[in-house]
């Protein structure tokens, strides 16, 4: 998970602000309560939105508390309660930030990312024997990942297919599953979240996946590597430019079925947050990214 | 399905007058109408939804009219079978395609796809087929280019084009749904309102920002 998915502040409301931000202590909480306290770096806002979007749907009623917490030791917060939810939110947010190090790690075999794993490979373990099925599936769309980067995969909705896949078991709460609709809804969505995710990744990280030579799939289909090093950015700024319009439409096609699931599903609690994030946060991030908002020349007042 | 429920299937208040549920009732249709989710994995849900609203309006309208006048609906969304008649309408000259049409309407995606990739013909068909199992797949990219494909290659089939507007008014609806109603409020379009006012000021001698 990446952290692209997120509220869009000005237009929520000052409840809804404070009980997303309640949700996110949560989910940082429970990894620290349960997991371990090094494992709270990797939080991140995805899994926030799992957190609210799985409550939402569920029958469970949830709490606020006051606690202090280690970032914040003056000022009390408030805290969504534990609850399996918020667990489960936590759990994947540890799952994922794993395979995202793992990932890294075989692409650039860097210091950050081999450290990382190995300071959560033990809470890792612990959660594969929790969640063994999901963790299989994981791995075997993670491996067959690695083998499209490896043949320099040029089909974009290919390429997206693996992660796609992951977000849709991420989404597939067993709980909630004991419903096949619900299950089919859920699942559906995941996989349409993790089609914005990853192309909005690959085409935000261009720039910097050329300069350092990374696997890109977006680099693979349009760009030819023989430029001087120099004219690197020129170049990539004005591919960026040309596919831009291409990929907007996978973009906000994938967003477009996140909302329309949305819309068949029997949200119960918590819905402004939701409804902010998929109809209003998640358009202007993507608008940021590729540079299409009316309102872009605005941001570097 | 009781009042309540249908008030609250409709979502709104117990005792809404007429125009408003006719109101509430025109705006949900026109959510869950079946082209919406046509090119849907969830169409089947989406159907039932569609089937729940019609219940709560007729239960509604049925307890309000209690005369002669019943069974108003709008659009002939009554009919859920409706939806798949289309596809199967004059496509049966060709057993073979007809076939792979019944497994995407059934939602056998990978059935289809194999039938379809066992074939060495590459027509138009073939083509619009292929984008219709990528767009239930989640492959956007692929399916508009094999449709569009589809649409160069017989440019008359009005199949083909209805298919790929409606993915294309899926994608630039969403687009400009960004702040819905609050577009009033883009701070972009009040300046050029008010430079394009002043402009006009200008032109007629008068003046209405005095700086500029």
């Amino acid at each position: 998970m990446f952290g692209y998915i997120m509220p869009e502040k000005p237009e929520l409301k000052i409840k809804e602000y404070e009980m997303f931000k309640a949700f996110y202590c949560g989910v940082c909480k429970s990894i620290g309560k349960r997991i371990g306290q090094i494992p709270r770096v990797a939080l991140n806002y995805d899994s926030t939105f799992l957190a609210i979007l799985l409550f939402s749907l569920s029958d469970s009623s949830i709490s606020i508390i006051q606690e202090r917490c280690m970032l914040h030791p003056v000022k009390k917060k408030n805290i969504a309660a534990e609850n399996e939810i918020v667990d489960y939110a936590a759990d994947m947010n540890i799952i994922l930030a794993y395979y995202n190090l793992k990932d890294d790690k075989i692409d650039n075999h860097n210091f950050v990312s081999s450290t990382g794993m190995f300071f959560l490979s033990p809470y890792y373990k612990k959660l594969k024997h929790k969640y063994k099925e999901k963790c299989d599936i994981i791995e075997k769309k993670l491996n067959e990942l690695f083998e499209l980067e490896n043949r320099k995969c040029d089909s974009i909705d290919e390429v997206a297919e693996p992660f796609s896949k992951i977000m849709e078991e991420v989404m597939a709460y067993e709980p909630l599953c004991a419903d096949k609709k619900v299950e089919k809804m859920l699942r559906w969505m995941g996989y349409n979240l993790g089609k914005w995710i990853y192309i909005l990744d690959a085409y935000d990280d261009m720039e910097e996946d050329a300069r350092n030579k990374k696997y890109n799939p977006l680099l693979v289909k349009y760009w030819n590597k023989n430029s001087e090093k120099n004219k690197i950015n020129e170049e990539i700024n004005q591919i960026k430019n040309e596919i831009k319009e291409r990929i907007e439409f996978v973009l906000i096609y994938s967003l477009d079925q996140v909302i329309k699931t949305y819309e068949l599903m029997d949200a119960k609690k918590v819905k402004g947050i939701i409804e902010n994030i998929i109809y209003i946060g998640m358009l202007r991030k993507t608008e940021k990214i590729l540079g299409t908002g009316s309102c872009r020349s605005f941001e570097s007042i | 399905m009781n009042p309540y429920e249908a008030y609250k299937v409709l979502g709104i208040k117990e005792g809404a007058d007429e125009e408003e549920i006719k109101r509430a009732y025109r705006e949900l249709v026109k959510k869950y109408h079946p082209d919406q989710y046509r090119d849907n994995p969830l169409a089947k849900l989406a159907e039932e939804k569609l089937r729940e609203i019609n219940e709560a309006y007729e239960v509604l309208s049925k307890q309000r009219t209690t005369g002669p006048k019943t069974n108003y609906s709008y659009g002939g969304y009554k009919n859920t079978n409706n939806t798949n008649t289309d596809s199967n309408n004059g496509y049966y000259r060709d057993d073979f395609f007809s076939n792979v049409r019944v497994h995407i309407n059934n939602g056998n995606i990978r059935t289809a796809e194999e039938i379809l990739d066992s074939s060495s013909v590459r027509n138009a068909e073939w083509y619009y087929l292929k984008g219709l199992i990528f767009l239930r797949k989640g492959w956007q990219d692929e399916a508009y280019t094999h449709i569009q494909t589809a649409v160069n290659m017989d440019p008359g089939n009005l199949e083909y084009r209805a298919t790929l507007s409606r993915i294309y008014n899926a994608y630039s609806q969403r687009k400009q749904s960004g702040y819905g109603t609050n577009n009033d409020t883009d701070i972009c379009s009040f300046c050029q309102c008010l430079i394009c006012s002043d402009c006009c000021c200008e032109c007629m001698g008068g003046d209405l920002i005095p700086c500029c």
